[in-house]
């Protein structure tokens, strides 16, 4: 089977004037970086049981042994990485041209600034404790979130 | 090529995602194995000579059990620590399960300022050590931890258990402030800091630092004190 041009497919052809959109996709890729990196860190550490102590220059021991670490027992900051991945696979697939791609990319990150939100909210008022590898996480998920609404408002 | 392009990005991420974390994990699971002996009393002759920069700690330790038992616990711990709360009753179970073949020594090792009232109550530990109620104060600390732990001020917690182990409370008072309570404190922590010791709860068993994962879990724990003792019997 040949394959002709992409530019005959509906799926994959950037409409005319997205290539601001890419750039905004791009940056998304690669700040997801970031998260991917914090997160699969975190779930090492939790793994491995060395997040739940205390420590010197991370005082994370109190966020990361509650009971909200875990969800249906799988640590959140694997579903966090696995999100993170999500989030850089779509951006990537968006930048070069995708659509459904953004349009998923921009479910995922809304649902993940949700979600932010929600674990700062656990940390300020439930855990009276912040971790910031935490904090950094909810931080890539702002600016993902930030990229993704400027890109819209210019499209 | 274009079409492939974006698939071999991202599988090129998701293959280094998964390398560091097997690499992390990998180094995690095999954390230090050898480090300086903590007890120059234990009988085992084969144990590692200390090394010469390392610090003593406070003279002398808080000990629980026979000098030359075959295996020696030393933790570093933080009263206001979590995960050191939790230790603690498995670390009550293995000197109950053990007892004459542990020896147990607890180090001071205050995280100022992550947890607030870390260093008093290490003081206060300290402070009832010098009435020779150690012990029963760093069970009531560690019992209690949530309470005082969202304490505003928790000193008036700590009079309170004084009291109810029987200590002179006037003196602990004076105490608590003492240079002797405060000299005890550093000089645990310039151990802590010779050992590479870098959070709590941390243990070395005759020298040796245990991974985190082992030593809060009470199988595994009790698993690791016995290959001990048998290699030492031996």
């Amino acid at each position: 089977m040949i394959h002709t041009s992409t530019a005959a497919d509906p799926t994959t052809t950037p409409p005319p004037g997205t290539k601001r959109s890419t750039y905004f996709y791009i940056a998304v890729a690669l700040i997801s970086l970031i998260g991917l990196a914090d997160a699969t860190y975190l779930t090492i550490e939790h793994i491995t049981g060395q997040s739940v102590r205390c420590t010197i220059v991370a005082g994370c021991s109190e966020v990361l042994s509650s009971k909200y670490a875990l969800v249906a027992g799988v640590p959140l900051a694997m579903i966090g990485a696995t999100a993170y991945f999500s989030v850089f696979s779509l951006a990537t697939l968006a930048a070069f041209g995708y659509r459904f791609a953004g349009k998923l990319l921009n479910v995922l990150v809304a649902f993940m600034l949700l979600v932010s939100l929600w674990l700062i909210y656990l940390q300020a008022f439930v855990i009276h404790s912040f971790c910031q590898y935490c904090l950094l996480s909810a931080a890539v998920t702002f600016v993902a979130a930030a990229l993704l609404f400027l890109r819209w408002r210019n499209s | 090529m274009r079409r492939i392009l974006p698939f071999l990005i991202i599988l090129s991420v998701l293959g280094v995602a998964l390398g560091s974390a097997w690499y992390l994990k990998r180094s995690a699971s095999s954390q230090p194995a050898s480090g300086p002996s903590v007890s120059s009393n234990s009988t085992g002759s084969t144990k590692p000579p200390p090394p010469p920069l390392t610090a003593p700690g406070a003279e002398p330790p808080h000990a629980a059990g026979p000098a030359n038992a075959p295996v020696t616990l030393e933790e570093f711990g933080d009263f206001e620590c979590p995960p050191c709360g939790q230790f603690h009753p498995v670390l009550k179970k293995m000197q109950e399960g053990f007892g004459d073949n542990l020896h147990v020594i607890f180090r001071e090792f205050p995280l100022a300022p992550a947890h607030q009232h870390a260093i008093a109550a290490a003081s206060t530990a300290e402070a009832a050590g010098i009435q020779g109620r150690f012990w029963e104060m760093h069970h009531l600390l560690y019992d209690n931890q949530k309470t005082w732990h969202e304490a505003f001020d928790a000193r008036p917690i700590f009079e309170g258990y004084a009291k109810q182990i029987g200590l002179d409370v006037e003196m602990f008072k004076r105490d608590i402030n003492s240079d002797l309570v405060a000299h005890r404190i550093t000089e645990d922590g310039k151990r802590a800091h010779s050992l590479g010791v870098s959070g709590t709860p941390t243990v070395f068993m005759n020298g040796r630092e245990m991974p985190f994962a082992t030593i809060i879990d009470e199988a595994k724990l009790r698993t690791a004190i016995q290959t001990e003792i048998d290699a030492r019997k031996r």
